[in-house]
């Protein structure tokens, strides 16, 4: 079904815009997708497992000038505070799981809070007034530049989508995330490690986060306590646009990856077939209601023939009495 | 419901479609060659502001007396990479000139050097980019005459002493933190008794100003002057002035557009609203752009002749649009913007 949406936006932008369909548009498109792409395909087990991560967006933002802060006050090499930065990525994601798996707080009350402290921090370290910028070229051809005709940030995302695309659909975990969705306590009663299940992959996304915020520095050239802003919605849109259940228990990596696909692909083609790109927001918003309500149509038109076949039958014996 | 919706999503394509008359104009604006429609891009720093729908009205005039293409887009929400990724896009769609009123300086800057190496003239208005991303800037007004004009008139407001306080839109704004200093800069060489107490951002959100402003109120109770430095701060600090009671005891000035604070400067709330006509500021930025485009304004020209609206003075690659106005209860009827 997405995939038609997808074919059907393609197809309409090409016949319209003249340099929609161009290698040069497709690699503009895929470049402005990465760090939601990043942040959708790992926040596809999270809400797998029944849960939901509000932080990634402002994690970004804390990743992107803690890297700068590395950088520029600390004198890191470039490669170090990359590092660093996703160990950061990995410490914010593992305060979320201590509190979700040992606190048995819900993930949404928690990683609310986590969106605030985040940003919060981020912009307390800044004062809001600190950017940073001039960032050597070395850098910035990671979210600027090409290698060998492709956006380098192309390859990077590619391989984080295939690994926890192998992760979710090829190992035991994988099958563990939806069995915890499903049913958590079932899960726990045969004897999964639903904790440390979880506790990986909240951590997982905090470390997926900071890539984002490193590959978002290199593409704009600049951290700021803002990057990042939203995103996190935007992410969560696609993996539901995806198929994937909000309740957990069912969903995909790959229908995560059309649903950021469709999003991206839609707010591109209105600018090549210059419309205001306030229709895309509109568009959106009714692609994720009717995907939502062609699934939702079957099953309740099923309860309610279910309903009208037990009805009777209830009623008859009842009838003599 | 599921025919409902699908109907939703028909029309907004067929609107999509409905609006899209002219594919040909798209792709010779691909092209500049000789003859061609030149196709100018816009691009506001938040697209829903009335102090940019303005300088759009004055765009659109200068655009149809030139018979070009114009696009005006820009950021709906806060995200601070699309003012990039639009840019990125119009290098794609290939435009002839790019007009940007920058968010954030070094970031954007990025996207136009590169649509500088592709060939693309640009250009920057009301907020400015790295010198090197540009051409020209068509500066709006000086941070002087800004700086001073405000100071100036609050200290006229106050009696040359007393506590004001002040609402900007963001403390990383380029022009708003120039400006900030300029008033600093005439406020102790001009006015030492007057004393600024709080400096506050608003995020170019009026209820956020207001927040802002009830805050400062009831922290600061000798504050004598709010004054707001972004257009959605103007009326939000006059509703919280209005809201706190204190109405004639604090007073409100700021630079924002008269359209949107006429009620408060009829009330007696907001005492001065100042700005330059945003009109003349679009109109300027799209005359210049096509001229840049065209060849007939290079670097080095000391004055460049727009339209209708006669001469205009360039400083370095600064076009100066002139001196601010200062819109009060006598002449703000006069004024539909």
């Amino acid at each position: 079904m997405l995939l038609l949406v997808l074919a059907f936006e393609w197809f309409y932008f090409n016949s319209i815009g003249p340099r929609f369909g161009t290698l040069d548009n497709t690699f503009d498109i895929v470049r402005h997708s990465v760090e939601i792409g990043l942040l959708a395909v790992v926040m596809t087990p999270i809400i797998l497992t029944g849960g939901i991560d509000l932080s990634v967006g402002s994690l970004m933002g804390l990743c992107a000038i803690l890297f700068g802060k590395l950088w520029r006050d600390g004198g890191l090499p470039i490669p170090l505070a990359m590092a660093c930065t996703l160990g950061i990525g990995a410490l914010a994601g593992g305060l979320n799981a201590l509190l979700i798996t040992w606190l048995r707080l819900p993930p949404l009350i928690v990683t609310l809070g986590s969106y605030s402290l985040f940003r919060g921090l981020a912009e307390a370290i800044t004062r809001g007034v600190d950017t940073f910028t001039n960032f050597p070229p070395s850098f910035l051809v990671l979210g600027q530049e090409r290698l060998l005709g492709v956006p380098v940030q192309a390859p990077v995302f590619l391989v984080v989508a295939i690994g926890i695309w192998l992760l979710v659909h090829r190992t035991t975990f994988g099958r563990s995330f939806r069995a915890i969705g499903f049913a958590p306590d079932g899960a726990r009663f045969a004897g999964l490690p639903v904790e440390r299940r979880l506790a990986l992959v909240y951590m997982l996304a905090g470390v997926v986060a900071a890539l984002a915020a490193v590959i978002y520095t290199a593409r704009l050239g600049q951290a700021r306590a803002d990057a990042g802003t939203g995103y996190e919605l935007f992410a969560i849109t696609a993996v539901v646009l995806g198929g994937t259940s909000i309740f957990g228990g069912s969903g995909s990596v790959h229908g995560s990856l059309l649903g950021v696909a469709a999003i991206a692909v839609l707010n591109n083609g209105l600018v090549h077939a210059r419309q205001p790109r306030e229709v895309a927001g509109l568009l959106t918003g009714a692609l994720l209601i009717l995907a939502l309500s062609t699934s939702a149509i079957p099953k309740l038109l099923a309860t309610l023939r279910a309903r009208r076949q037990t009805l009777p039958a209830n009623v008859q014996p009842s009838k003599p009495a | 419901m599921k025919n409902l919706l699908a109907l939703f999503i028909g029309a907004g394509l067929a609107l999509v479609t409905g609006c899209n008359k002219s594919p040909d104009s798209a792709a010779g604006g691909a092209t500049p060659a000789a003859g061609k429609k030149l196709t100018v891009a816009l691009m506001p720093k938040s697209k829903g502001n009335a102090y940019f729908i303005s300088c759009k009205q004055g765009a659109d005039a200068a655009a149809r007396e030139l018979g070009v293409d114009l696009i005006f887009d820009g950021p709906t929400d806060p995200d601070p990479a699309k003012q990039n990724e639009i840019i990125e896009n119009w290098i794609t769609l290939g435009v002839d000139v790019i007009a940007a009123a920058c968010e954030n300086k070094e970031g954007i800057s990025t996207a136009l050097r590169k649509a500088r190496q592709k060939g693309i003239k640009v250009l920057t208005y009301d907020s400015d980019a790295a010198p090197d991303a540009r051409a020209f800037f068509v500066n709006q007004a000086t941070p002087e005459g800004i700086g001073d004009t405000l100071m100036d008139e609050a200290a006229r407001l106050c009696g040359s002493e007393g506590e004001f306080a002040i609402i900007t839109a963001s403390l990383t704004a380029a022009n708003m933190n120039e400006w900030q200093k300029r008033i600093e800069a005439r406020r102790v060489s001009k006015y030492p008794g007057m004393k600024m107490v709080a400096l506050r951002p608003c995020d170019d959100l009026k209820d956020k100003a207001q927040s802002e402003a009830t805050a400062l109120l009831s922290a600061n109770p000798n504050l004598k002057l709010l004054m707001a430095i972004c257009s959605p701060a103007v009326p939000g600090a006059a509703e919280a002035v209005k809201q706190a009671g204190k109405t004639g005891k604090v007073k409100v000035i700021g630079l924002g557009l008269p359209s949107e604070n006429r009620r408060y400067v009829k009330e007696g709330v907001t005492e001065s609203v100042i700005l330059w006509k945003t009109k003349d500021l679009g109109y300027l930025t799209v005359r210049a752009a096509v001229a840049l485009a065209k060849g007939e304004l290079a670097t080095g020209a000391k004055t460049f002749k727009a339209g209708a609206l006669g001469e205009f003075e360039i400083q370095g690659d600064n076009i100066v649009l002139g001196k601010p106005f200062i819109f009060s209860k006598d002449n703000i009827d006069q004024f539909d913007f």
